[in-house]
């Protein structure tokens, strides 16, 4: 089994709005490991981007703080670090990728001076001339063509797809052990989706990382991911090796989302299937019901959902390492 | 497409802004305002020294003549003679430029750099005390009346605790040091608010833009992210803020000027109109006008220098 | 179009009672109630309709006989502040009524019609605002001569430019939007896409800018006073701080005081409100 750099525990973090304070993430659990992808699955306002800004330690407090739970890397607690120690790690060890590249670098400085200044900051031995010539090398890396032209160019001079692998570039500089992707492609034209989840991948298989892939895609997710967590209104509520996810889905949330994937599979194809869709809405985070909080989307909603026997919580289901927080499971 | 060929054309864009701003000066003070004949030669003039006072104004042109005179002038500053004085306007203003100059030069420096490191305080410590110490404390001094400030401060300061000079003027440096500090003090005070809110919320919008995210998580200092990111990015509408001002300053100060007796632009103008002195107002109206419209395009081209994404055109 | 609508009368509503939820600016709104409650009253003869009248000794200091002492010819200072309220607010309405409808109305036929008539009108504007306000407040003053009308029109006249850009943009966006196609489709002339679907539509902008100008003229209303061009033949804060001028000399200071603090608290109140407005209705501002 792969070593294990990354482990969040029990992970709360509120927000204090006008209206009280909300839980975006509430008792998360996963652990990422050298070398594999994590694929974090849900709709938007699931907590999955808090999740992955938490683990950063770029919650924005306020009006948002980790109210429990750990966030181990390493061995060593994040939660508990220090600024300027966190700061070390951040853009060092772990690394992270955002959704908008069109405006998550910054306009007025060249695409080189920005490589630059995060190898500037955590390797602070190497000469500028070094510093620049691994710039170059990080586009080359990343597939960028004429690295050392592009260099000097800012941000509005490229397409969305090659800020896309500039971003790629400045999370790899320094090789970290984990690399936090936001939707890394959903901003992007679907060729060059693929382009950059290749690129990706091929990257993890170089410097062996661990990522942690988040994404409301789930043909993504089948793409990319070694293992797979699901999460709705801040919790997740089921996780398990990708295969038997795609394969067995116990949570009927699951079991929606990918009903409502097109598929375009001939060997199912003898029948016209319709395309399922969830019915409802994400309950607000603000009252969540009792129970289970998918119960009013739910087709197997029963009487425990609704409260009888307290929250459902994360047990073990069929399959070595599948958990489901249900209490009627499929299957 | 070079830089100078952009400002070139920039200049070329000028031409018809200027054009109307002179239709403007004209229609005001050749078509709505009153005969000055009345001012001029007092309630009992003969129809015939009306009639040579407006041949020598050139006031018995047709209309389009008139216009062109006013173009005339944005071009020349020949701005002819004053009214109550006889001068030569020309040479007012620039005896009067230093007095003024000696003001707002000063104020225009210190309000910037304070407003603009009191901006950068705040933002550093948004939604914290201070932020919100320093945010009502700018809504407050743009709420006070600034003929209210200057009043009470020629009164208490200079009158009552004699601190500073009441009022007077000396040319030269640095002999009139001492007669516009106390202006200088009052004029940050009532400008103060205005900026710093106003460069608050420039460098505030840039601060959550995705780029900073970017940056925070590149694991840089939150100094760094300030000072390097989040202020390169407010620079230009900073720098916009602050040009625009500098044509300003030469109008000098209509208030602190008349009350503290300095002969500046602002006193001269205030002068001009107890007098009823049409030239003079005239001048400084299409003066100001100028100033503005070149530093504008001043503007424009510094844009291109600091924003890489502007493209010349 | 009609959820374009619906949209903006909520955002309207919410930010009413985001206002009201809110303790400094629920006591701003409050304080512009009271003013305007003031100025009604005095307008309709109940409050300080005697402010013209002596009531003791020229320069009377603060005493329980009159709260604010008096001015020269022995009148209450308290009632001229009182009666110089309706001034201020008349001024702050009139003058931002001319310039939110030549800022709104040029501004939207810039914006929808575009093209020659958008570059006519940009160069208008670009040309008003080429001369510094305070030269052409001025002039223009200056050039009309005394009175109330004079007031009016330089203050109005010099205000409207900013709220015209703003709306030539918005529209510009507007214009392009599903439901202005919709409107397009079913027929409807010019006249009614301006009026009923982008109006409605940029309206928070004149609520905004409305709170601004309101300011600005009572401000500037002290400019003019003091440059003799003020108002004539009833009480104004600009003339009252101009008086003052002679005054605190003899130590007289309760006029300065009292319209100082009269103009303070409404320009502090709609400075606030003007914020608290913004913030609530101009959703891509939210949170600063």
């Amino acid at each position: 089994m792969a070593e294990k750099v990354l482990e969040v525990k029990d992970l709360v973090v509120e927000f204090r709005t006008d209206r009280g304070a909300v839980k975006a993430v509430n008792g998360v659990n996963f652990d990422v490991f050298k070398g594999k992808t994590v694929g974090i699955v849900g709709e938007s306002g699931s907590g999955k981007s808090v999740t992955a800004l938490a683990i950063m330690g770029l919650i924005p407090n306020p009006p948002g703080r980790i109210a429990n739970g750990q966030i181990l890397f390493e061995g060593k607690s994040l939660v508990n670090m220090s600024a300027s120690e966190m700061r070390k790690i951040r853009g060092n060890k772990i690394a992270m990728i955002f959704q908008e590249p069109m405006t998550s670098l910054n306009p007025v400085f060249t695409i080189g001076n920005q490589i630059e200044e995060v190898i500037e900051l955590h390797q602070p031995h190497l000469s500028r001339s070094l510093r620049t010539a691994k710039a170059v090398d990080m586009l080359r890396l990343v597939g960028i063509p004429s690295p050392d032209k592009r260099i000097n160019e800012y941000p509005h001079q490229l397409s969305g797809g090659m800020r896309q692998r500039v971003m790629i570039a400045i999370a790899l500089s320094c090789e970290p052990d984990v690399l936090i992707a936001d939707e890394p492609t959903t901003a992007l034209d679907v060729t060059i989706q693929a382009q950059i989840l290749e690129l990706m991948k091929k990257l993890q298989k170089e410097l062996g990382m661990g990522i942690i892939l988040i994404t409301h895609d789930l043909g993504v997710v089948a793409e990319t991911c070694d293992t797979v967590a699901v999460m709705y209104c801040g919790q997740i509520v089921e996780s398990a090796d990708v295969n038997t996810l795609f394969n067995h889905p116990a949570h009927p949330y699951t079991k929606g989302l990918m009903d409502s994937i097109p598929s375009f599979d001939s060997t199912s194809g003898s029948k016209k299937e319709r395309l399922q869709t969830i019915e409802g809405m994400v309950p607000s985070l603000f009252d969540l019901p009792n129970g289970c909080n998918f119960q009013d989307r739910c087709s197997k909603v029963t009487d425990a959902c609704r409260g009888s026997q307290g929250d459902p919580i994360l047990k073990p289901s069929k399959g070595e390492g599948h958990y489901v927080a249900c209490f009627n499971p499929l299957n | 497409m070079n830089l100078y060929a952009y400002i070139f054309r920039r200049l070329l864009y000028v031409i018809p802004v200027l054009l109307g701003v002179c239709l403007i000066i004209f229609v005001l003070f050749n078509l709505v305002a009153p005969d000055p004949a009345y001012t001029l030669l007092g309630k009992h003039a003969t129809l015939k020294q009306i009639a040579e006072l407006h041949h020598e104004l050139g006031m018995d042109k047709p209309y389009f003549m008139q216009y062109l005179d006013t173009v005339k002038t944005a071009f020349t500053f020949d701005f002819g003679y004053s009214w109550s004085s006889k001068q030569n306007i020309w040479e007012m203003i620039k005896t009067g430029a230093g007095p003024s100059l000696a003001i707002t030069g000063p104020l225009f420096v210190f309000s910037n750099i304070i407003a603009i490191s009191l901006a950068l305080l705040v933002a550093f410590y948004r939604g914290k005390l201070i932020d919100k110490f320093v945010l009502i404390l700018s809504i407050a001094g743009m709420s006070i009346p600034s003929l209210a400030v200057v009043l009470f401060g020629q009164y208490f300061f200079a009158y009552k605790l004699g601190w500073f000079e009441i009022s007077g003027y000396e040319f030269g440096f640095p002999n009139f040091i001492p007669y516009v500090i106390l202006p200088i003090i009052l004029y940050i005070v009532i400008s103060f608010g205005a900026d710093t809110r106003f460069y608050r919320t420039v460098i505030l919008d840039e601060a959550y833009q995705d780029y900073v995210r970017t940056a925070r998580s590149k694991g840089l200092s939150e100094l760094k992210v300030m000072f390097k990111h989040v202020l390169k990015n407010s620079m230009i509408p900073i720098l916009t803020n602050i040009i625009i001002q500098i044509p300003s300053l030469i109008l000098g100060l209509l208030f602190a000027e008349s009350f503290f007796s300095i002969p500046g632009l602002g006193a001269m103008t205030i002068n001009a109109i107890n007098n009823s002195d049409f030239p003079v107002i005239k001048a400084m109206t299409i003066m100001s006008a100028v100033g503005f419209i070149l530093f504008g395009v001043l503007t424009d081209v510094l844009y291109t220098v600091v924003d890489p994404r502007m493209k010349l055109n | 179009m009609s959820t374009e609508i619906k949209q903006s009368k909520s955002l309207l509503h919410n930010a009413l009672l985001r206002i009201v939820s809110e303790k400094i600016s629920l006591a701003a709104l409050i304080i512009v109630g009271i003013y305007f409650l003031v100025a009604i009253l005095t307008g309709a003869g109940l409050l300080a309709s005697d402010w013209g009248k002596e009531i003791g000794a020229s320069y009377m200091a603060p005493s329980s006989i009159s709260y604010f002492g008096t001015d020269i010819f022995g009148r209450s200072v308290l009632l001229k502040t009182l009666k110089a309220t309706e001034t201020a607010v008349v001024i702050g309405l009139v003058v931002s009524v001319i310039a939110i409808v030549i800022g709104t109305t040029l501004g939207m036929i810039a914006g929808y019609f575009g093209g020659f008539i958008d570059e006519i009108i940009v160069w208008f504007y670009t040309t008003f605002s080429s001369i510094p306000n305070i030269m052409l407040l001025v002039a223009i003053a200056f050039i009309l001569g005394k009175g109330t009308t004079t007031i009016f029109l330089s203050l109005g006249l010099t205000s409207w430019v900013g709220l015209c850009r703003i709306v030539r943009a918005e529209v510009m966006k507007h214009k392009e939007r599903e439901y202005i196609h919709a409107a397009n489709a079913i027929g409807a002339s010019h006249l009614r896409k301006l009026w009923s679907h982008l109006l409605p539509n940029i309206s928070h902008l004149l609520i905004i800018n409305f709170t601004q100008t309101f300011d600005s003229a009572i401000k500037a209303e002290v400019v003019l006073s003091f440059l003799g061009l003020g108002v004539v033949g009833r009480p104004s804060w600009g003339t009252m701080i101009d008086d003052s001028k002679l005054e605190l000399a003899r130590g007289v200071w309760w006029q300065l005081a009292a319209a100082t603090l009269a103009m303070f608290l409404i320009v502090l109140a709609f400075n606030i409100l003007g914020d608290a407005l913004r913030d609530a209705l101009d959703p891509k501002l939210k949170g600063k």
